[in-house]
């Protein structure tokens, strides 16, 4: 019983998994119920414990892991970091995906529009490409090696534009807020400030549980990629042996 | 006011999550049982 | 199936100016693509002109479409055409907006930062799209903790 197969999952992820289970549970507890309506957003202000918090975590963490990542792969061709930057930069696309869209939905009832060409929602647009781009990359034919190396390459320059998402609302102007999160001058009431580090820590713990699931699955995928191209690498080997100039 | 926004946005939050998780797992449990007891290292 | 290659898999394709060559392809796009980045937001089409700007400039922007910046400085109002009338001011200067566009979302009053789109017709400012610009400050409802009070005050 010792060798049952259990998929990606292990102490560790059900630990960190139940620990964002708790998290979320506390915020959807917090955000929607206990959470009061703001004076002239209403309900809608409840879309900031999660607009914010999901952004934060694909735009910095994750990406910033694929980041280190690909630094690390493209210095010492370690096959762990390159599959670990792969993973957070999956699981931080969807993030991402869920800060626009949850900003799009935000923004319909306070700007008064779903989208328009503000320079943080066109940089934040950008970088859902460049990382979507950075995935699409990563599924290409190739060799692995070269694959993972040019992976690592765009995921570098691709953070560059999540430095400019960061400091857009600054540089430009802009119709999107500045940083809520500037602890000295925040004006938010106890309890909605409460429910958005509620959606902050809920959304770190899921992001760390699936990032090790992403990543184990990443590792099996490899593995088997790489029995894959043992065996065809035999075969034509195979092949040519039968070819040999002594049996002509 | 504003739950017209609200509701949807959270439903597709956590609704995407869930299928991603679900679609991830399954993977993993799947492709998992095809790799040889001794490549498994980093899965515990 | 199971005679399995022993020997170490070597890399299917030789290292050199190819590999070097197709990472600087990506490399370039990427790089292209923070670059056209940075020029479309930082060159002359800003996202907004604050009012004293656009009043300045008013005879270069001619019937050009481009957004407007200030504070709704006078209370609104729509006459039988559905056409809504309102002043806006920024930096003591202030310009006569006509919006005829959507109606602007419900933070939209007197008092308010608010970005216009449009363009000069005469005098005024013909608006398309009232944009709301509202701030990081986020006030709750009466300071009462259950779900739904909003909802009398809000009608």
């Amino acid at each position: 019983m010792k060798t049952e197969v259990v998929g990606t999952g292990s102490r560790g992820t059900r630990i960190v998994g139940s620990i964002a289970l708790v998290l979320t549970a506390l915020l959807l507890l917090f955000g929607l119920v206990l959470s009061p309506p703001e004076i002239s957003q209403g309900d809608a202000v409840r879309l900031f414990y999660i607009h914010v918090p999901s952004a934060v975590v694909s735009l910095y963490i994750a990406f910033g892991v694929t980041l280190v990542g690909s630094v690390i792969y493209l210095k010492n061709g370690s096959v762990f970091w390159d599959l670990i930057a792969g993973a957070a930069a999956e699981v931080g696309v969807l993030f991402l995906g869920f800060a626009l869209i949850t900003g799009m939905l935000w923004g319909r009832p306070t700007w008064g529009t779903y989208w328009t060409w503000d320079p943080r929602i066109t940089s934040t647009a950008i970088s859902f490409v460049l990382f979507l781009g950075y995935l699409a990359v990563r599924r290409l034919d190739l060799d692995p090696v070269a694959r993972s190396r040019r992976a690592a390459v765009l995921g570098i320059i691709s953070f560059f534009n999540v430095i400019i998402v960061r400091f857009s609302v600054q540089i430009w102007r802009s119709l999107h807020q500045g940083t809520t999160l500037n602890p000295a001058d925040t004006q938010m009431d106890n309890s909605m400030l409460f429910s958005f580090f509620l959606g902050m820590l809920a959304m770190v713990a899921t992001f760390a549980w699936l990032l090790m699931h992403r990543f184990r699955l990443a590792w099996i995928e490899h593995q088997l990629e790489e029995d894959r191209l043992a065996t065809a690498i035999a075969a034509r080997r195979g092949e040519a042996s039968t070819f040999n100039p002594g049996t002509i | 006011m504003g739950w017209q926004y609200t509701i949807p946005g959270y439903l597709i939050v956590f609704g995407g999550l869930a299928i991603y998780i679900a679609f991830t797992l399954r993977r993993g449990k799947r492709l998992a049982e095809q790799l040889p007891p001794e490549r498994r290292r980093f899965l515990d | 199936m199971t005679e399995i290659d022993l020997t170490p898999a070597v890399e299917p394709d030789q290292p050199g100016r190819s590999r070097i060559r197709n990472w600087l392809i990506v490399g370039g796009i990427g790089a292209l693509l923070a670059f056209i980045l940075v020029q479309a937001l930082t060159s002359a089409r800003v996202f907004f002109y604050n009012v004293d700007e656009a009043v300045a400039q008013r005879s270069e922007l001619g019937d050009e479409t481009f957004r407007m910046q200030g504070v709704v400085v006078s209370e609104p109002e729509t006459d039988t055409d559905g056409r809504m009338t309102f002043t806006v001011n920024f930096n003591e200067v202030d310009a006569q907006v006509v919006h005829v566009g959507e109606e602007p979302s419900d933070l939209f009053e007197l008092g308010q930062n608010v970005v216009v789109e449009g363009h000069w017709e005469g005098d005024a400012f013909t608006s398309a799209q009232i944009l709301v610009k509202h701030s990081e400050n986020y006030v709750a409802e009466y300071g009462d903790d259950r779900p739904g009070v909003g909802e009398n005050i809000s009608q």
